[in-house]
């Protein structure tokens, strides 16, 4: 049974001269309990106002949403928070109220008219903090927390809402490389409890690492879905997000920065990982790596040779072996 | 385990909310026992239980004079404060107030018809006592309540509550500027009439007044502590509080309705008294370390209170038989405390993002 149901629905905005204006139209969509699901697609697309629109938000054109077997227009606006939770990429407009008092403002669909905490609030507030690892924080002031705390505290406070379904907006802008695997692995572990996670997201690693299935959303196109390897090795994740231009490295998931050749091509060997550093240098400044160069450059973990048909040299950083191609390609300089 | 955090700030802040309505206790006695005449507090204490201070010319100050100022002291500053943080609030905007959406010039503008007007049909001047006190309340609860109509009508119509903040402001400015028209036409002691009550005023209410005064200010009270979750959920911003089911539109018209009844029954019957609605959410925050507004409504209806008897007190130079405009005081003894609490801490850090 999924979470969310979208049939033939159409999305966009009405105004009141024209036509209404129509981002998408007949998407079928559907999240499963523990999916994660990243939505992608260019800006404008209507990835927002999808996310709009099934929170109720903003009037569908056309179509059904379904929450479980209930259509949206039957939840009211308390009883869709209930299935529903939301983490924005915006921050909360007060910083002056305790991580505590954050997540107990998530009970608010069930809380009692004074905001009076019940034991089975209480269990929901305690659950959140635990499963985000933020019980340190519980009694921190908003002012006092990273970007990255923040984040797990929003998370948190979706959490104590209790909802099957959690729409997260950009969940690691803003976070450095430590907290962003944080975020990551603890939306993994949300999903494996049962959650289904929705992610409106322009971040390769999120979508293609942590998601189990891709939307995408493309300019008068149907809708694309499927899991994120599938549509990369059949070149669709290229086209949506028009990474064609670009050099979009398929094996390895990264954009390659496109340095026109300058004629220098070398032929690479040596352990895995240093060759792959090697050669995103080398790509960089320019140099292609080719099974068929006459050049030669054996990596290991500490040196880097090389072999042209005249000589041979050493080097012991990329910084310098990058330095020697430099020249060679301008022989009058100086180093 | 949560549950220790919860009662441990449970028992801190009952302990603060009980020392906050001690002091309030303590500032209404002093109000009450001192003036032009001192009255001891055994005196005054067998007055308020048996109704008899022991002296019959004391029984005349303290029922007909010190009482009812000190109990309208004790609403004005309350329903100002709270009026204030939810102006505050509602629009994220340190600056908004009581009087942010017009009310105060809706209300003088009535005044102002009422005093330059009259004069013509018949002379507001003549009027004495009690008749000429209650059609200055009338008038200015009919202006006031038309500011609040038209606002609200904006305010079922309009998405963003930022649009309806600068509706409110192009409002008071056109009031004002009719305010001056009338005044440019009228007579010196209209004019007079019309300043002293733009003073602001505590003492003015009799028991009559008070009749009116306090129920209409309790149920606006009454409705701030019960709106006080909802303003909670907007501390996270406005799509943060629809995602948690808030009905920003109801929850919107709930806050204005609640702001205008406190806020123009303020100055329908003590005049419009600024600067205090203003300061007092930030003095609280600033002071009490909080922005749950679960615990800051009582927390400024208490400290509220006892800051305008304070305030109050020192309008009515003790010893002496001139008494200062309200307004002055307030400003003049607020503001310094304001700034000095605010160079203290730094930063604004108490109430927004830094």
């Amino acid at each position: 049974m999924s979470l969310l149901e979208t049939r033939s629905l159409s999305i966009g905005y009405t105004q009141k001269a024209t036509s209404p204006k129509v981002l998408q139209k007949d998407v079928n969509l559907s999240i499963n309990p523990g999916e994660i699901i990243s939505l992608m697609g260019q800006n404008g697309v209507g990835k927002t106002t999808f996310v709009k629109t099934i929170s109720g938000l903003i009037p569908r054109l056309s179509g059904e949403v379904y929450y479980h077997h209930d259509p949206l227009e039957h939840l009211n606006a308390n009883e869709l928070a209930r299935r529903l939770s939301i983490v924005l990429t915006e921050k909360p407009y007060s910083h002056n109220i305790s991580v505590l008092e954050l997540i107990a403002i998530g009970r608010h669909p069930y809380s009692n008219w004074m905001g009076v905490l019940s034991d089975k609030d209480k269990k929901a507030i305690d659950w959140a903090i635990n499963e985000t690892h933020i019980n340190y924080l519980a009694d921190k002031k908003l002012y006092e927390l990273s970007d990255g705390q923040l984040q797990k505290v929003m998370i948190a406070r979706a959490l104590a809402q209790e909802t099957d379904l959690i729409i997260l907006d950009e969940p690691a802008a803003h976070l450095d490389l430590y907290n962003k695997i944080e975020v990551m692995t603890l939306l993994r572990s949300i999903a494996q409890k049962g959650k289904g996670i929705l992610i409106s997201t322009h971040d390769m690693q999120i979508s293609t690492q942590l998601s189990d299935r891709l939307w995408l959303f493309n300019f008068n196109e149907p809708v694309q879905q499927g899991t994120p390897e599938d549509l990369i090795l059949d070149g669709t994740l290229e086209k949506t997000l028009y990474l064609q231009d670009y050099g979009y490295d398929m094996i390895h998931g990264s954009i390659n920065i496109g340095t026109p050749e300058n004629g220098t091509s070398v032929k690479l060997e040596g352990p895995e990982a240093v060759l792959f550093w090697t050669s995103q240098a080398l790509r960089r400044n320019g140099i292609k790596v080719s099974e068929s160069a006459e050049t030669t450059v054996s990596c290991s973990k500490k040196e880097w040779i090389i072999r042209t048909p005249e000589s041979s040299k050493h080097c012991t950083t990329i910084g310098e072996l990058l330095a020697y191609f430099r020249q060679a390609a301008n022989p009058g300089s100086r180093l | 385990m949560i549950t220790q955090f919860l009662e441990a700030s449970q028992k801190k802040w009952t302990k603060v909310l009980i020392g906050l309505a001690v002091a309030l206790v303590l500032c209404f006695l002093v109000n009450v026992a001192l003036g032009s005449v001192t009255i001891p507090l055994s005196n005054l204490l067998s007055f308020i239980t048996s109704g008899n201070s022991g002296q019959p010319s004391w029984d005349m100050i303290l029922s007909n004079f010190r009482l009812p100022k000190a109990i309208t002291a004790v609403l004005v500053g309350s329903a100002l404060g709270v009026s204030g943080l939810q102006m505050q609030t509602l629009f994220r905007n340190p600056l908004a107030g009581p009087y942010i959406l017009g009310i105060s010039s809706g209300a003088g503008l009535g005044v102002a018809i009422a005093i330059f007007l009259g004069f013509y049909l018949g002379g507001f001047l003549e009027l004495s006592g009690i008749g000429r006190s209650w059609l200055l309340v009338a008038s200015a609860g009919a202006g006031s309540f038309l500011v609040l109509l038209i606002i609200s009508l904006a305010a079922t119509r309009l998405k963003d509550s930022i649009t309806l903040l600068i509706i409110g402001l192009m409002f008071g400015a056109a009031a004002g500027a009719l305010v001056s028209i009338l005044q440019f036409f009228s007579q010196a002691e209209n004019i007079q009439a019309y300043v002293i009550w733009s003073f602001g005023s505590l003492g003015s209410l009799s028991w009559s007044e008070l009749y009116v005064f306090i129920p209409v200010i309790l149920i606006g009270l009454i409705g701030s502590v019960l709106l006080s979750k909802p303003l909670n959920t907007l501390l996270l911003g406005e799509n943060y509080a629809v995602s948690l089911g808030l009905n920003i539109k109801k929850i919107r018209l709930l806050i204005i309705i609640n702001t205008a009844i406190l806020a123009g029954t303020v100055t329908a019957f003590c005049g419009p008294i600024a600067f205090f609605g203003v300061a007092l959410p930030h003095l609280t925050r600033m002071l009490f370390n909080t922005s749950n507004h679960l615990l800051l409504t009582p927390l400024i209806i208490l400290f509220g209170s006892a800051l305008m008897l304070i305030f109050d007190f020192i309008a009515q130079l003790p010893g002496m038989e001139a008494t200062l405009p309200i307004n002055a005081v307030t400003a003049l003894f607020g503001a310094p405390f304001v700034i000095y609490i605010l160079l203290r801490k730094k930063n604004l850090n108490y109430a927004y993002q830094s």
